[in-house]
Formats: C-alpha cells, sequence, structure tokens
C-alpha cells in the first residue's frame, strides 16, 4: 500500500512536471512570436492606403486574429458547455468557464482596438453596423456568463444555465462572420468573399505571424484559466467532504 | 464644397462665437494615426495585462483557501469556517 502510494506521488508529479514543462515552453514560444510580430508590424509591414486608416490600418494585425481568437475561445466555450449539459463534470464546467473567460478578454480587445482604427478610417469611433453590433452582442453574452459564474454561485442549476448562454453566445459568431456580406454595413470585407485581399507580401505575413501568435495566446490562456477553475472545484468539493465527515465548520 | 471661415475670435469676443455647423470636406480630421495606434497597442496589452494579473491574485486566493483547508484537516478542529 506505501509503495502504491508511493508510485502514484511520483506519477502524479511525473505528469505535473511534464505538463508545466510543455506550459512553459508554449510561453517562452508565445512571447517570442509576440516580440517578432510587433517588430515586424511596426517596422516592415508597409503602410495602407489612406482610405483603409493609413497608419492606423496596422491594428488590423492584431485586431483580426484577436476576432479570431475570440472565436476560438468561444467555440471552446461552446462545446464544453455542450459536453458539460450532455454529461455534468467538474473538468467540462472548468473548460467551459476558461472559454467564456477567455472570449471575453479578446473580445475586449478586438472591440477596444476597432474603433480607434475606426476613427481613423470612418471617421467615427463606433457605428452600428451589422458586424459591430453583433459582435458586441456576442461578447455581452460571453461578459453574461462570466458574471453568472462569478456571482452566483457555484451550483448545478448555475453551471447549467451558465452552459446553456455559453452554447448560445457560439450560436451568434457565424452570423458575425455573415453579417457583413449579408447585410452590408462600414466594415470592411478585405479577406475571403468578396474581399481583394491584402496587396503585399508583408502584410499577408504579418497577418498570418499575428493569427499563430493569437492562436499561441488564446492555448496558454485557456489552459491557465481551465486549470485554475478546475482548481478551485477540487478544493471547494474537499471542503463540502470535510464538512460532511465533520472535520471543517461551515 | 462649404469651407468654414478660420476661427479669428477669442473667448472674450461673442461676436466669433459658431452660431451654426456646416459640414467641410477634409478639413476637419487632426487625429493623428500614429497616436490611434499606439494606443489601440496600449489598450489591447493593458487589458491582457490586466486578465494575467487578476488570474495571479485568483490563483493567491485559491492558494490560501487550500492552505486553510490544509491546516484544519491536520489539527482535526472543527474551527475553519469554509466559507471565509
Amino acid at each position: 500500500m506505501r509503495f502504491a502510494t508511493v508510485r502514484s506521488r511520483h506519477y502524479v508529479h511525473s505528469v505535473t512536471g511534464q505538463k508545466d514543462k510543455l506550459f512553459y515552453a508554449l510561453l517562452a514560444a508565445t512571447a517570442g512570436i509576440f516580440v517578432y510580430l510587433i517588430s515586424f508590424v511596426f517596422l516592415k509591414a508597409p503602410v495602407a492606403q489612406l482610405q483603409a486608416g493609413g497608419l492606423a490600418q496596422k491594428i488590423f494585425y492584431f485586431h483580426v486574429p484577436a476576432a479570431y481568437a475570440m472565436y476560438l475561445c468561444g467555440t471552446v466555450c461552446c462545446i464544453a458547455s455542450a459536453m458539460y449539459l450532455a454529461r455534468p463534470s467538474d473538468a467540462r464546467d472548468a473548460v467551459a468557464r476558461a472559454g467564456a473567460e477567455c472570449a471575453v478578454v479578446f473580445g475586449a480587445m478586438m472591440l477596444s482596438s476597432g474603433p480607434l482604427w475606426a476613427k481613423k478610417a470612418w471617421g467615427v469611433y463606433w457605428t452600428w453596423d451589422p458586424r459591430l453590433t453583433t459582435t458586441l452582442l456576442s461578447v455581452l453574452v460571453y461578459v453574461s456568463v462570466v458574471v453568472l459564474r462569478a456571482f452566483a454561485g457555484n451550483g448545478e442549476a448555475e453551471r447549467k444555465f451558465a452552459s446553456a448562454l455559453g452554447v448560445l453566445g457560439t450560436v451568434n459568431l457565424p452570423i458575425i462572420h455573415y453579417s457583413v456580406l449579408k447585410w452590408g454595413g462600414n466594415h470592411p470585407t478585405v479577406i475571403g468573399q468578396g474581399g481583394g485581399g491584402l496587396k503585399h507580401p508583408a502584410m499577408v505575413h504579418a497577418l498570418l505571424v499575428g493569427f499563430v501568435a493569437m492562436t499561441l495566446l488564446a492555448g496558454l490562456l485557456l489552459w491557465a484559466r481551465a486549470r485554475l477553475a478546475l482548481a478551485v472545484s477540487r478544493i471547494a468539493r474537499l471542503e463540502e467532504r470535510a464538512i460532511a465527515s465533520g472535520e471543517l465548520d461551515y | 464644397m462649404t469651407q468654414a471661415a478660420p476661427n479669428s475670435g477669442t473667448l472674450d469676443d461673442p461676436n466669433a462665437r459658431s452660431t451654426e455647423f456646416v459640414a467641410v470636406q477634409g478639413g476637419g480630421d487632426t487625429t493623428s494615426a500614429a497616436t490611434l495606434l499606439v494606443t489601440a497597442y496600449i489598450v489591447m496589452w493593458a487589458l491582457l495585462l490586466g486578465f494575467v494579473f487578476l488570474s495571479w491574485r485568483r490563483q493567491g486566493r485559491v492558494e490560501a483557501r487550500l492552505s486553510e483547508l490544509e491546516k484544519s484537516l491536520a489539527s482535526g478542529e472543527p474551527k475553519h469556517n469554509a466559507h471565509e
């Protein structure tokens, strides 16, 4: 029995040690790629035409990848939420919660950088354009998930309600993407259907590096927040067991 | 194109104040693209660092809660309030 405990501890330490190494490797890679991205965007990427905001167009190389990272985190939140609704577990709830929190952060990055670019390109910080409105709506849904989980307790009903909201927020994501094609508006359609694309190889390179950097960052943040949420759930379970056995006073 | 007259008046001259607003082309926007670009980058990084800071603080609270739980379970005395 003693031998089994020692082996089990050794196994746990070995697994967490490997995970930590992977996390730090991912952290180093993310930091490196961001340093490269920032220097490339500021020093090498060309300035776009004045109609697109001139120098302010360089916000694009962070704004669009941040939007993509919000989609990514929203999708993670949706999948984990749906899995939680199908079969509840602390791990699924933790991933869903982390997905919503990270979607809010990337959504805030997108919604703060976009208006600053718009001020130069359109002359106004904000307009009730279909894409902007649907994006704001989606971010607000994720904010509601985060607020609900932060202030409404950690009960089963609250978790399920938050999961349902997490699924709902992600249903809105395709509407954001296609709103600009269906309903028009001011928002550019440079990439994808109907767009002329980026007309300089350095622009394409900067955008691709931006996507890679934001993917790594999203992975890091999701991992860290899910791990933290899972630790909180495990402590809560331990406290419940300790209270039930009389070892801990309520 | 209608062009607004340059403002030659001062606050002390009531006759110089605007009595109407007219649309102009190419005359009003003085916002620097460089300022907007740098502001956008600063705001984005501030949001990210704020999130990391909040995560760090939450991690600290979790560790404190875990230490309290460990102490209570080790002493075997039901003194600790789980929801403090």
